[in-house]
C-alpha cells in the first residue's frame, strides 16, 4: 500500500483563497477590511523571515498588515502599551507578538496582554480555557491547519482512534482538544508513554509533534492510518542540509493510508490560519456572519 | 480479587485538617477566608448541598455566607452583584449554585467571577492554567478524582489512564491533570467505537458520566484502580457509574458511591478557598510594595 501524500500547499492555497474572497466580500458589503498587527521586538533572523512572509501574505489576501518593529532593547513598559493600543484600535482585528521574545521580557505576560478577541495566535490563556471547555475562543494556527486537513481528507472524524504524539501547549494540546471536539476517541502519548508503538498501532489518526526527527517509523503505523507530521527539523545529511519531520517518512508512507510530507504538509497551513483567523476575530469585532470551515 | 475500597471521606478528613491549620494561619494575619454562595430561585434541589458546604466549611474555620436571588433576577443585575462581590477584599471565594433559571447561562456567570476569587476552577482562565499544567484553582471534582488517584501507591508517571466522559468540568481537566501528571491519557466519550478495549488496557480508569452500570467488571483490567465519579439515583438508592459488585471483583482499588469521590470534591473547594485567599493576600502586598 502506498500512502495518498496529502498535499499541504494545495490546501493552504485554496484556504488563503477562501479567505481573500470573504475578505473582498465583507469589504464590499460592510467597508471593513480586516487588520493583522504583527510585533517584533529585536533581530532574531528567523523571527524576521516570519514576520516578511506573514506580512506579504496579509496584504494579498486584501487584509491590512500592520507591522511594528522595536528595538531589542525595548522595556516591558513600552511593549505593554503598543499592545494596549493596540488592543483599543479598530483596526486592528489581530495582534501577533512573533515569539521568541528577548530574554528580559516575559512572554506570558506580553501574550496575556492581548485582548483575547485579537489574540490570533490562540495562545493567550483564556483562550486556552474556552478551547478546553469547548467554548468559542480563537485557535492555534497549527492544530487548527492540521484539523482543516484532516476534515478535508476524511469528512467525518467521529468515533476514529486519535494519538497525538508530544503534549506541547501550542500543538500537542489544542491538537488533542480539537479532536475531541470532532468526537475521536484521542490518546495523547509523550516522553514517559511506556510503549509508545502499541499506542500509535491503535490510531487511525496519527499526529506526530514531538520535534525529533523521523522517530515514527513505518512499523508504529497501522495498516491505512492518516498520519499528520508536524514536525520540521533540520538535520545533515549526506554532506546536506535536509528538513524533515517527526515522521519516518518512506516507511510510515509504505503502510499509512494518508500521509502529510515535510516540507510542503503542515507548514504551509500555519500561516493560512493565521489569516482565517483574523477574518474570523474581524468578523465576530464586527457582528458579522463567520466564514465557514475557517476554524473549530 | 477483591479490590480495596477508597475510603473518601478518611481523605477528606485528612485534607480539611490541612485547610483548618491554614485557615488559622491566615486569619491571623488578617486575611480570615470567606466564601459567598450565590443562589438563584426556588433551590430546594441546591438547599442540602448549600447546607453540606457551610458545616464542613465552618468546620474548617472559613466562613461561609449562603445568598439566595429571587428568579425575577436579571443577567446584568447578577452580574453587578459578582462585581461587587469581586471588589470586596473581605471576599475569597465565590460559588455558583447550580441549577440557575434558563435565563442565566452559567458561563456568564462563571466568566463574570475573578480569576484570583474562583475556587470553583470554571473560569476560562483556571482551566486554561490547568491545560498549561500550572495547577492553581482547579475544577473541584476533576481535582478531587485526581488526588484520589494520587493517594494510592501507585506511580503516576507513565501510567496508563482511561477517562470515561469528555465534560468540561469533570473529564476534560482530568485528563489534562493526568497528563500533567506524566500519565498516558485516552479519553473516551459517547462516540468512542469500543469502550471496553480502551478501559482494559488502563491502569487507572476515571468515569464520569452519569450512566449507572456503564462500567463492568470484564472492562478493567485487574488490578485496575477505579475511579468513579457519577451519582445516579436509582430506585431510591445512589450510585455511581460503575456496576459497582462486578467492578470490587476484578480492579484493585475502588471509590464507592457515596462517600467516595463525594466528600474530596467538598474538601477541595475548602482548600481553593484557603489557596485563593492567600493568592489575594500576596496579590495585595505585592500590589502595596509596587505603590511604595
Amino acid at each position: 500500500m502506498t500512502a495518498t501524500v496529502i498535499d499541504g500547499k494545495a490546501f493552504a492555497a485554496r484556504v488563503r483563497a477562501q479567505v481573500a474572497e470573504h475578505v473582498a466580500r465583507i469589504k464590499a458589503d460592510n467597508g471593513i477590511t480586516p487588520g493583522l498587527a504583527v510585533v517584533l521586538v529585536g533581530e532574531d533572523p528567523a523571527s524576521k523571515v516570519y514576520v516578511k512572509n506573514k506580512h506579504a501574505s496579509t496584504i494579498e489576501v486584501g487584509m491590512e498588515s500592520f507591522e511594528h518593529r522595536l528595538s531589542a532593547d525595548t522595556s516591558e513598559g513600552d511593549l505593554l502599551a503598543l499592545i494596549d493600543r493596540l488592543n483599543a484600535d479598530p483596526s486592528v482585528h489581530g495582534i501577533l507578538v512573533q515569539l521568541p521574545l528577548p530574554k528580559h521580557l516575559d512572554s506570558e505576560l506580553v501574550i496575556n496582554r492581548i485582548d483575547p478577541a485579537k489574540d490570533v495566535d490562540g495562545f493567550h490563556i483564556s483562550n486556552v480555557g474556552l478551547l478546553g471547555t469547548g467554548q468559542k475562543s480563537m485557535v492555534p494556527c497549527t492544530p487548527l491547519g492540521c484539523l482543516m486537513m484532516l476534515r478535508d481528507h476524511h469528512g467525518s472524524l467521529a468515533g476514529m482512534n486519535a494519538v497525538v504524539v508530544g503534549r506541547s501547549n501550542i500543538v500537542g494540546k489544542p491538537m488533542a482538544q480539537l479532536l475531541l471536539g470532532d468526537s475521536c476517541t484521542v490518546t495523547i502519548a509523550h516522553s514517559r508513554t511506556k510503549d509508545l508503538a502499541a499506542v500509535c498501532r491503535g490510531a487511525d489518526i496519527l499526529v506526530a509533534a514531538v520535534g525529533r526527527p523521523e522517530m515514527i517509523t513505518g512499523d508504529m503505523v497501522k495498516p491505512g492510518a492518516t498520519v499528520i507530521d508536524v514536525g520540521i527539523n533540520r538535520i545533515e545529511r549526506d554532506g546536506k542540509t535536509k528538513l524533515v519531520g517527526d515522521v519516518d517518512y518512506a516507511s510510515a508512507a509504505a503502510v499509512a493510508g494518508a500521509i502529510t510530507p515535510v516540507p510542503g504538509g503542515v507548514g504551509p497551513m500555519t500561516i493560512a490560519c493565521l489569516l482565517a483567523n483574523t477574518l474570523t476575530a474581524c468578523c465576530r469585532a464586527n457582528g458579522l456572519v463567520e466564514p465557514k470551515g475557517l476554524t473549530a | 480479587m477483591t479490590a480495596t475500597v477508597i475510603d473518601g471521606k478518611a481523605i477528606a478528613a485528612r485534607m480539611v485538617a490541612e485547610v483548618a491549620a491554614e485557615a488559622m494561619e491566615l486569619a491571623a494575619s488578617g486575611w480570615a477566608p470567606r466564601l459567598v454562595s450565590i443562589s438563584v430561585g426556588d433551590v430546594a434541589a441546591a438547599e442540602l448541598y448549600v447546607r453540606n458546604q457551610r458545616r464542613q466549611a465552618e468546620a474548617a474555620g472559613v466562613d461561609f455566607e449562603a445568598r439566595n436571588y429571587p428568579e425575577s433576577i436579571s443577567l446584568e443585575q447578577l452580574t453587578g452583584v459578582l462585581a461587587g462581590l469581586n471588589a470586596d477584599p473581605r471576599v475569597n471565594g465565590i460559588i455558583i449554585q447550580r441549577p440557575l433559571p434558563a435565563h442565566i447561562p452559567v458561563k456568564a456567570l462563571q466568566k463574570a467571577v475573578h480569576p484570583l476569587k474562583d475556587v470553583e476552577g470554571m473560569h476560562p482562565s483556571s482551566i486554561g492554567n490547568i491545560v498549561y499544567n500550572d495547577l492553581a484553582l482547579g475544577p473541584c471534582t476533576a481535582v478531587a478524582a485526581v488526588e484520589i488517584l494520587k493517594s494510592l501507591p501507585l506511580r503516576v508517571e507513565g501510567l496508563d489512564v482511561c477517562v470515561i466522559g469528555h465534560s468540561e468540568i469533570v473529564g476534560k481537566p482530568i485528563a489534562f491533570l493526568m497528563m500533567g501528571l506524566g500519565a498516558t491519557v485516552t479519553v473516551c466519550h459517547h462516540m468512542t467505537r469500543q469502550v471496553a478495549v480502551h478501559s482494559r488496557a488502563a491502569d487507572a480508569v476515571f468515569v464520569a458520566v452519569g450512566k449507572p452500570g456503564l462500567v463492568t467488571g470484564n472492562m478493567l483490567k485487574p488490578g485496575a484502580a477505579l475511579i468513579d465519579i457519577g451519582i445516579n439515583r436509582v430506585d431510591g438508592r445512589t450510585v455511581g457509574d460503575a456496576d459497582y459488585d462486578s467492578c470490587a471483583q476484578v480492579a484493585g482499588w475502588i471509590t464507592p458511591v457515596p462517600g467516595g469521590v463525594g466528600p474530596v470534591t467538598v474538601a477541595v473547594l475548602l482548600k481553593n478557598a484557603v489557596l485563593a485567599t492567600r493568592m489575594q493576600k500576596d496579590h495585595y502586598s505585592a500590589a502595596f510594595q509596587a505603590a511604595g
